[in-house]
């Protein structure tokens, strides 16, 4: 009984022991001496950027054999959730993805994201710092940009020129006289996932914008501005009033985008609003040759004009401050940043937060217009719920739902939000 | 060998393991979820202690809301009690009789929801409930009753109840089992004698079988309240919470605050009254069965 026992005992211990060493020893390198990297993102099999990941590390890989290159992609609502737990814990991957401005500021105030200053002047000539703008903190750099997007208005020419339409229409009469025309004629002019609020805060940040002015937007969404806005509170009655004219597909509260973006692609409406990362989807989907894009009409011309956008640099790669090869890490995220941006500006993802040095003539049609856009823009108002805090942001984006639900009027959006966002 | 066991060191030997692990993986995280909700804290950053302010906003706050989702829960756990087990019942005392031709394969087919993933159910529900090619609304539409075709889950006024059908449907087959189990338990003698003495099926049931099991209709009650103030996976799926709240629940609303709002304190806050819900109801439950249970 006493040999029992002590062997037991013995086993026990040596399994203690072995469990202990295996624990401390993750270096950040292979057994064969490689270094170790990981890199989590958002570029999931239905992803449109899917392509130009996969690309870029590929090329990677085959230009660092001394590195271990691991990835993986998760949905964007589910990673929003995963990257936080993540962080909260420390255990983040060496490399990933996040979006810019506020939603990267939490984790750089934690100091959990590494510094990427030194590298950033490797590469600067080739990445402009005014797009270092959103992942500058304190006068530091903490991110990587990739492509920058806007929000944009694809329009269904063929629909459109069932109500005598060639052209997308120019002023907001224009449009609103157009939507009448849909309606009557039986299409519905717009589509807006309900289930998914960013969806609408694309038309409703485009309608605000074009009512207050850029600037007045900007104010507010940094918070150096009050929510209690006239404009504001107009611009919420003029999308009220769009949406009690029929001009959205009542199904839409229930929808999800992919389900929305669907229907707008097999042809179920004639306008729809959201990011210009959708030009590569439409540009290879059966109406390709009857989408074209435009940004929103002006409303109030005393206060805003065309040019401006919503939208801005925010797709990021950053680096754990926690990871054990940061400064491979870095030059990592640089690199893959670099080449992410090339192939998805290609394939019509978005438009290039780094300077293109490559032959551009095969980019889609769409994505041209989008650049063309981009380029004739004064001021742009990053997504609202990039630019303010988490916290912020959730407590706009409540709002914004029940607006699309039509359960609060302007005036109550914004007393609501100026007695909530403090 | 007997020697060794009655050694109070062996004994606390053999326990050790088993309490290390439900003090770390019980115990703790309930007392860190009450440390945590005293804090004003992001997840990440530097902690700010404000005692019970959590508490006073979480039961005040308009945009979180909380008494409404609790109030949704408290909705599932009625509907769970008293339409969810009563069906459950019925199933198991039709199955449970014995002598009906197929009973393991009803069984089976009872069963199946609950051995289906989650999120599968959900996808199949969303598909259900689609407004323009959902089963549901070109059924309706077929039959001519277009004018109660619905977005079922977009609408704020059907969204509840179309969230909480496959919560209900999901787990009959589940207490089904349970009391199916309990049911054949019970010896047929008992029932024979009472057949004999002329008692109909129906007062067998009410008279014999059903006070036998009701042991296990208690632990089926508290199954069913507890899962209802717990209940997420196929909320998340189906709606999220939305349309504006309309079917938000505790646990739908801890997430939207711990990963969506960064706010840790909060979301701790609303864990730890979770717990303590949930205790509160499984002691409550325990107590109005006490003296009502049969020893069989």
């Amino acid at each position: 009984m006493r040999k029992f026992k002590l062997m037991s005992l013995l086993l026990a211990l040596v399994m203690i022991v072995s469990s202990i060493t295996a624990c401390g020893k993750d270096d950040g390198k292979t057994a064969d001496g490689k270094t170790k990297l990981t890199m989590w993102c958002i570029a999931t099999e239905s992803d449109s950027n899917r392509h130009a990941y996969e690309e870029a590390i590929k090329e990677y890989q085959a230009a660092h054999p001394d590195v271990e290159f691991t990835w993986e992609a998760t949905q964007n609502e589910e990673y929003k959730t995963k990257i936080k737990a993540a962080v909260a814990s420390n255990e983040m991957p060496d490399i990933f993805f996040t979006w810019s401005c506020a939603f990267l500021g939490d984790f750089v105030d934690a100091g959990r994201v590494y510094c990427v200053d030194e590298v950033y002047k490797k590469y600067a000539s080739e990445l402009p710092a005014v797009m270092m703008g959103n992942v500058t903190y304190d006068g530091k750099y903490y991110g990587v940009p990739t492509t920058m997007n806007i929000v944009g208005m694809f329009c269904n020419m063929k629909i459109l020129a069932e109500v005598g339409y060639n052209e997308v229409p120019g002023t907001y009469d224009e449009l609103i006289e157009c939507c009448d025309k849909l309606v009557a004629a039986g299409y519905i002019p717009f589509g807006c996932s309900g289930k998914e609020t960013w969806c609408v805060t694309e038309y409703l940040e485009s309608i605000i914008e074009k009512t207050a002015g850029a600037t007045a937007l900007n104010q507010i969404f940094a918070g150096k501005a009050s929510w209690d806005n006239a404009d504001v509170s107009k611009a919420v009655g003029i999308f009220q009033e769009m949406i009690d004219k029929g001009y959205f597909d009542p199904s839409g509260i229930a929808l999800g985008n992919d389900e929305v973006k669907a229907n707008f692609m097999a042809g179920k409406y004639a306008f729809y609003m959201n990011g210009t990362w959708n030009c590569a989807d439409f540009a290879k989907s059966d109406i390709a040759d009857s989408v074209k894009v435009a940004e929103f009409p002006v409303i109030d011309s005393s206060k805003s004009k065309l040019g401006e956008l919503i939208g801005g640099p925010s797709d990021t790669l950053a680096v754990a401050a926690s990871s054990k090869n940061a400064e491979v890490a870095a030059e990592a995220a640089f690199e893959l940043g670099k080449a992410i941006c090339h192939y998805g500006y290609l394939d019509g993802n978005g438009l290039p937060a780094w300077t293109p040095n490559y032959d551009t003539s095969s980019l889609n049609a769409l994505t041209v217009a989008v650049a063309d856009i981009v380029a004739k823009s004064s001021q742009m108002v990053l997504f609202g719920d990039t630019a303010m805090s988490a916290d912020r942001a959730n407590i706009y984006l409540d709002y914004v739902s029940k607006i699309y639900s039509s359960k609060i009027n302007g005036e109550e959006f914004v007393n609501g939000l100026v007695k909530d966002i403090k | 060998m007997t020697k060794l066991y009655s050694k109070k060191s062996t004994i606390i030997l053999f326990i050790l393991p088993a309490f290390i692990l439900f003090v770390a993986i019980l115990v703790a995280p309930i007392f860190a979820s009450g440390y945590y909700s005293l804090f004003n804290w992001n997840g990440f950053g530097k902690k700010t202690f404000i005692g019970l302010e959590n508490y006073r906003e979480l039961f005040t706050s308009d945009s979180i809301n909380f008494m409404k989702a609790l109030g949704n829960a408290m909705l599932l756990a009625a509907f769970s009690v008293f339409i969810q087990l009563p069906i459950s019942l019925g199933l198991a005392l039709l199955l449970g009789r014995g002598g009906r031709k197929g009973e393991r394969g009803f069984l089976s087919i009872y069963f199946i929801p609950v051995l289906i993933s989650t999120v599968v159910i959900g996808q199949l529900w969303l598909k259900i409930y689609n407004p323009d090619y959902g089963v549901l609304n070109v059924a309706l539409r077929a039959i001519g009753l277009e004018k109660w075709a619905k977005i079922w889950l977009g609408d704020e006024k059907t969204a509840l109840g179309a969230a909480f059908v496959p919560i209900l449907w999901q787990y009959v087959g589940y207490h089904m089992l349970l009391m199916y189990a309990g049911i054949k338990s019970v010896p047929p003698e008992y029932r024979e004698a009472a057949m004999i003495d002329g008692a109909r099926e129906g007062q067998v049931n009410r008279f014999i079988v059903i006070p036998m099991i009701k042991p296990i209709i208690k632990i089926s009650t508290i199954f069913a309240v507890t899962g209802s103030l717990k209940s997420f996976d196929l909320i998340y799926v189906l709606t999220n919470g939305g349309p504006d709240h309309a079917t938000e629940v505790p646990s739908t609303l801890m997430i939207s605050m711990l990963f969506l709002r960064n706010r840790y304190g909060m979301g701790s806050t609303i864990a730890f009254l979770l717990i303590f819900l949930c205790f509160f109801f499984a002691l409550l439950i325990g107590f109005a069965f006490r003296d009502k249970e049969v020893v069989a």
